[in-house]
């Protein structure tokens, strides 16, 4: 997929998930991508390792980097404590002109992830991202050995809350199969 | 028993203090290969004085981060939070210690020669100097080194804080070790940042790369994140203290923003010179042309015999022997008959269509011939200056909600398309008559790709 072209998607990913009332601040964003990257398939080439805060990807870190150089998204403070947001520019709402096609195929795939995820904050994002990391490499296992698992990579999760992320991603991962088929 | 210190100095923090453990790593080939080993590749046919080695920075790397771990372990540094993920033994805190030292000098052990100059192209896919870092720390040469050291370092704990997470992707980072790998190369505070910026600043002359750096280091702490759900949830403690991070107190914020303030200068006054860019597209030409293969070796034994020296003695002697493959780059370069900027990434038109630099780039290969025309980038994405600040009260607040300097801070980016000396006037009428016509061909043809 052309740089651009994933700028299109990756715009329109904010877009949707800002009107879905996501805080989309980089943690909410990295954590969409990786939904629709890897439970939605979606093709955008980022390479995620499990860091800190569940699944990562510094190729994404860098290529936000890259988009706010091209002034295609930028970062909003926000009042003090929180964090910055992400929002779409004048100049990324004109790149998504560029790739009508590729927006309409990939539009319920956004949509979905947008919806599924809508305002959960960091904590609740990174247990179920990481439900899925760990499902993705075991998919055939039961949840109760799945929520092990995630409590093996991030012990400081308590084991009621692991296995209630393993049990909504088995519940959105089921919603998901219709779409990304 | 605590070991003798031996003190080097050094022209940016007047004295380096190094243990003999730290001095077999220093006496290992590995190290002493970076004596000719340019920090800054060929800047120094721009800035005369850019002439300085990953040598001295490696050193002067482990000199800062030492310091910002003395710093931030003291115990009235370490809040509550923050000691969930912190060793607590004495013994552990000397190891981690010790390893992030020896991490700081390795860092840059696989550096080709010049340095960043066209490493993608001129290595196998997928492999970077940090990888032969990785090959060279791990290497038989440095078992004896490592396998002398009290406390013994594991040569995989050595690897994960001199690479980061980013680049040792196939190795699990826990937080503490995280934590530490940002000391050394993260992207706000590694002390590979602070030291480059600084030693670069003093050898090139370029003023604006100075900061505070004292001060910065004297101020920063492991914190928790800032929140960054408005009125949401609370973190349970245990997982706050997972996401912990690098951060400054409300006191450091100033000299925070003077080192990113000093970054976006150094980037657009020096690293993203256009000159410098397309000197280091003529040295890629020379290399391509010169490496068997057009790559270098990626075996640690075969990268310990090239460096710089041995480079420019085959530059030199390419540019005086028009029958060598690798004459035109290498007269380039010894002759400063660099090719000449034409064209200049403009913010008008980005606008029109952000690949436009690329796009001016094609068509000018098309009207000049492709042998006559380069492009050259100057992408290197900086990442947000989004960081926990400890406020007063003792809770962790997004730097960029608090500082409007950084809230404005501009992000260094160039793209240049150049042309030989002789068509360059031609060019730049070719520009001036083209270029709207040129951008919006290119991005309507995208359209219609898509389509």
């Amino acid at each position: 997929m052309k740089r651009l072209q994933r700028a299109a998607l990756l715009t329109e990913l904010v877009e949707q998930m800002r009107a879905h009332e996501s805080w989309c601040g980089e943690t909410h964003l990295q954590k969409a991508t990786f939904f629709l990257q890897e439970l939605l398939g979606v093709e955008l080439e980022y390479d995620f390792v499990l860091y800190k805060h569940g699944p990562f990807s510094f190729d994404l870190r860098d290529e936000l980097g890259d988009l706010v150089s091209d002034k295609l998204i930028r970062y909003q403070p926000q009042v003090p404590p929180y964090g910055p947001r992400i929002a779409v520019t004048e100049e990324g709402e004109a790149v998504q002109e560029i790739y009508p096609t590729t927006l309409a195929r990939h539009a319920d795939r956004i949509t979905f992830v947008a919806d599924k995820l809508d305002a959960r904050g960091v904590i609740d994002l990174e247990r179920l991202a990481t439900a899925l990391y760990v499902t993705l490499d075991a998919p055939q296992t039961s949840a109760a050995e799945r929520a092990n698992l995630l409590r093996q990579l991030k012990p400081h999760i308590p084991e009621p809350a692991a296995l209630r992320a393993v049990r909504e991603l088995d519940e959105i991962r089921a919603e998901a199969e219709a779409i990304a088929a | 028993m605590a070991k003798e210190l031996n003190e080097i100095r050094d022209a940016v923090h007047v004295f380096v203090e190094a243990d003999p453990d730290e001095l077999a790593v220093v006496n290992s080939r590995p190290f002493q290969r970076l004596r000719h080993i340019h920090q800054l590749a060929l800047t120094y046919l721009i800035y005369p004085g850019g002439t300085h080695r990953r040598f001295e920075h490696s050193l002067g790397v482990m000199q800062v981060a030492g310091r910002i771990y003395d710093i931030v372990m003291r115990d009235e540094n370490l809040s509550d939070v923050v000691r969930e993920v912190v060793p607590g033994s004495r013994r552990k805190r000397e190891y981690w210690r010790s390893v992030l030292r020896m991490a700081a000098l390795c860092h840059d052990t696989g550096h080709l020669p010049f340095s960043h100059a066209a490493e993608k192209e001129l290595l196998p896919d997928g492999v970077g100097h940090e990888q032969i870092t990785r090959a060279l720390i791990e290497s038989e040469l440095m078992k004896p080194v490592w396998d002398g050291m009290r406390p013994q370092p594991e040569p995989e704990d050595v690897v994960k804080l001199a690479l980061g997470p980013k680049e040792a992707r196939d190795l699990t980072f826990n937080t503490w070790e995280a934590i530490l790998a940002e000391m050394i190369v993260g992207d706000v505070f590694g002390a590979d940042r602070i030291d480059y910026l600084l030693r670069d600043s003093l050898h090139t002359g370029v003023a604006y790369g100075r900061f505070d750096h004292s001060r910065l280091i004297q101020t920063m702490r492991i914190l928790p994140p800032a929140p960054d759900l408005a009125g949401g949830e609370e973190a349970p403690t245990g997982e706050e203290a997972e996401r912990s991070t690098l951060g400054v107190v409300r006191g450091g914020l100033e000299s925070a923003e003077g080192l990113l303030i000093a970054r976006y200068f150094m980037f657009s006054q020096v690293y993203f010179h256009s000159t410098r860019l397309i000197y280091d597209t003529h040295l890629k030409e020379f290399l391509q042309a010169w490496l068997p293969g057009g790559q270098f070796p990626t075996d640690p034994e075969e990268h310990l015999q090239i460096t710089d020296a041995e480079m420019m003695a085959a530059i030199r002697a390419a540019a005086a022997n028009s029958a060598d493959a690798a004459h035109e780059p290498a007269w380039r370069i010894v002759n400063r008959e660099h090719f000449r900027v034409f064209y200049e990434r403009a913010p008008e038109d980005v606008a029109l269509y952000p690949e436009a630099a690329t796009a001016v780039f094609a068509a000018a290969q098309e009207e000049f011939g492709a042998a006559s025309v380069r492009y050259a980038d100057s992408r290197k994405a900086a990442g947000t200056a989004d960081f926990p600040v400890r406020d007063r009260d003792g809770k962790s607040v997004s730097s960029l909600a608090l500082s409007q300097a950084l809230q404005q801070l501009p992000e260094p980016r160039n793209e240049y398309v150049y042309v030989v000396r002789e068509r360059r006037e031609d060019a730049r009428k070719w520009v001036r008559d083209n270029r709207r016509a040129v951008i919006e061909a290119a991005a309507q043809a995208e359209k219609e790709e898509d389509e």
